[in-house]
């Protein structure tokens, strides 16, 4: 009984650990969406902000500047989408393909010539396991969930906040409205471009914070294309979550969970190759998408640009 | 002023690539001069650096066409990378299973199957799309990722060649291989194919009351509905073509390069026919400038990291900040000529 406590409590914490990077991007690419601003560039801005974050935080040896210098690339990014985007209005989808093989062109170029003479694979320190008091004191879910380093926590706490942003605030429902209906909203008064800019931004630095999660508590060192497609995986998260933070979080946590249980059957030689949990979270995201038919929350302006002077 | 205007226009993009290709060159450390003659070259030097680079375009073509066929509908096709594995492994399974038909037969069966394939992949979001309003974008984007990992499952398990230790298909047989235009290089029919390909879509597109109704669903699909265009049938069609193609040029890749079915078959092809189909118009003659460009770009940087040791990850940088100011490029330096219209 102790023994499959200690397994499921593992299991778990280890299906957080894997989760909160994709929950952070998912979370960032929700308030996109929500806004209409489609960002297939995911992948690209969590590699940026891993790269980023990876390289200071191995110059400077502080976690802070790391972290600080991972969202700021991902905010870059992001601010780059809307420019094309919401000022040149041209294809949200090409967009982001463009920045995620510009990004993982860039990474790959400063990765080799900076790191490629090394023999040795540089590592940085993870952050320190920091157990809240009281709450880590849970049988089983307390050790999994609330003994973790402080960025997890921080991800509690954006999801908190994200949740409160776009249910209860005017700037969440504004946003709702632009994404719904830019041309109703800017009648009304809302300014639709600088809420989508807002929107995009705040994924590139979410979508940053992914990637410096990765960087220092989830890996600690760094090879080319280390995201490997996990942005894609957020995509498909936000997806299956409908865009609510919560939601985005617990399917963030089911796909980890799929991984932690392919590691845990592979260590008991259980004959099943990885590839089928690799198609996992794809092939779940296809099934869910076809039980929402019909059912679609996508705001009606996702994806397509917003021009004051055409009649829809 | 104007005429500057204009110039300013088609510069600025050309020349802000230009200018972050030498800064990353400068910044390594290279000789510039040794590197862009090892990259211009590499992209013609020799008849065997020519053919490297049509061999390149072959693919890229192919599913550049493809995508282009979905964007003129309005299907955003972003899957052609699965639909490009997808028609590999069907082409693949005829090729290992039945090798013993000769070449006329077997080579044309592999064709249609490994078109089949990809559009069926395609098909998927397509019908999705069309009776049920999904999002295809997001859709053919989750299916290239089952395909990949689908044919990583086929060839570590029931396609496997049981003599090597590596996860590979049996080599195919002589009469599976496409046979080689120019002796001694790795050129081979298939982009003649892809040519007469490119031509026979513009025909489609340009020249056919289907190809009409097709790019008036892209225009706009409910003026084309009103007039009496079965809309969705029209999205289903594109969404089988465009597939179609992107695992033609699956079939072409194994059957003309590679010989065998393997991880990696496509170095990121499907994605890089979304960018052909982009800055060639989507249309054949633009599609095919753009692939021969994207095909010589990667053959340039191969040859530049032989003679410089520039890291080939320069052509991928290069490539995205060619999009990116191309999508700019609409934007900014043209300000004059809106003006003057309105």
């Amino acid at each position: 009984m102790n023994d499959t406590a200690l397994l499921v409590t593992n299991l778990l914490f280890a299906s957080v650990r894997m989760a909160a990077p994709l929950t952070f991007a998912g979370i960032g690419e929700s308030v996109s969406q929500t806004s209409g601003v489609l960002n297939i560039g995911v992948e690209g801005m969590m590699l940026g902000g891993a790269f980023t974050c990876f390289l200071v935080t191995t110059y400077t040896n502080s976690f802070l500047l790391g972290i600080l210098a991972g969202m700021l690339v991902g905010l870059l990014f992001g601010t780059l989408h809307a420019l094309i985007c919401v000022t040149a209005k041209q294809d949200q989808t090409i967009s982001g393909l463009a920045i995620n093989f510009f990004v993982l062109g860039l990474t790959s170029f400063f990765f080799l010539v900076l790191f490629g003479q090394a023999s040795t694979l540089p590592d940085i320190k993870t952050l320190p396991v920091v157990p809240l008091p009281l709450l880590s004191k849970i049988p089983i879910l307390g050790p999994a969930f609330f003994s973790h380093d402080l960025l997890t926590y921080v991800l509690y706490i954006v999801i908190i906040l994200t949740t409160i942003f776009l249910k209860k605030t005017d700037y969440g429902i504004q946003l709702i409205a632009v994404g719904e209906n830019p041309m109703a909203a800017d009648t009304s008064g809302i300014p639709v471009k600088r809420l989508r800019y807002f929107a995009s931004m705040f994924n590139g630095l979410m979508c940053g914070l992914a990637g410096s999660y990765m960087m220092i508590v989830q890996f600690g060192f760094y090879i080319e294309n280390i995201t490997a497609g996990r942005g894609y995986i957020a995509l498909a998260a936000v997806t299956l979550g409908r865009r609510n933070p919560v939601a985005i979080f617990f399917v963030s946590l089911l796909i980890g969970l799929t991984e932690g249980v392919q590691f845990t059957l592979q260590s008991l030689g259980v004959p099943i190759p990885s590839q089928v949990f690799s198609m996992m979270p794809y092939l779940v995201a296809v099934i869910v998408l076809l039980f929402s038919i019909g059912r679609s929350n996508d705001p009606s302006a996702l994806g397509v640009p917003y021009d004051r002077q055409e009649r829809s | 002023m104007k005429i500057n205007r204009n110039i300013i226009h088609y510069i600025w993009p050309v020349a802000s690539v230009l200018m972050t290709a030498i800064l990353l060159l400068i910044l390594i450390g290279v000789d510039l001069g040794s590197a862009f003659s090892g990259f211009f070259r590499g992209m013609f030097g020799n008849i065997y650096q020519i053919s490297e680079v049509l061999v390149k375009t072959t693919p890229l073509l192919l599913a550049g066409l493809g995508c282009s066929i979905g964007f003129q509908c309005g299907f955003i096709n972003l899957g052609a990378e699965g639909q490009l594995y997808m028609g590999a492994l069907a082409s693949s399974v005829v090729a290992i299973f039945l090798g013993h038909l000769p070449h006329l037969l077997l080579i044309p069966l592999m064709m249609v199957c490994g078109f089949l394939a990809g559009g069926l992949w395609a098909l998927i979001p397509g019908v999705m799309k069309a009776k049920f309003g999904l999002s295809e974008v997001i859709m053919s984007l989750m299916f290239n990722y089952i395909a990949i990992q689908f044919i990583a499952l086929a060839i570590r398990t029931w396609l496997k060649d049981p003599e090597y230790p590596f996860p590979m298909s049996q080599p195919f047989t002589e009469s599976a291989q496409l046979p080689r235009l120019v002796p001694r290089t790795r050129l081979h029919i298939g982009f003649i194919i892809a040519i007469v390909l490119a031509a026979l879509v513009y025909i489609f597109l340009w020249k056919t009351a289907r190809g009409f109704q097709i790019r008036a669903c892209g225009c706009n699909p409910r003026a084309s509905f009103c007039v009496g265009v079965n809309v969705n049938l029209n999205i289903i069609l594109s969404s089988l073509l465009s597939g179609g193609l992107a695992g033609f040029a699956g079939f072409v890749e194994v059957s003309g390069v590679q010989h065998k079915l393997m991880d990696g078959i496509s170095s990121n092809y499907g994605y890089l026919a979304v960018m052909v189909s982009l800055l060639g118009s989507n249309h054949p003659l633009g599609v095919a400038i753009a692939a021969l460009l994207l095909g010589a770009l990667d053959i340039g940087g191969l040859s530049m990291q032989r003679s410089a040791g520039v890291p080939t990850s320069l052509t991928t940088v290069i490539l995205g900040m060619i999009v990116i100011v191309f999508l700019l490029r609409h934007h900014f330096g043209k300000k004059e000529k809106e003006i003057s219209h309105e």
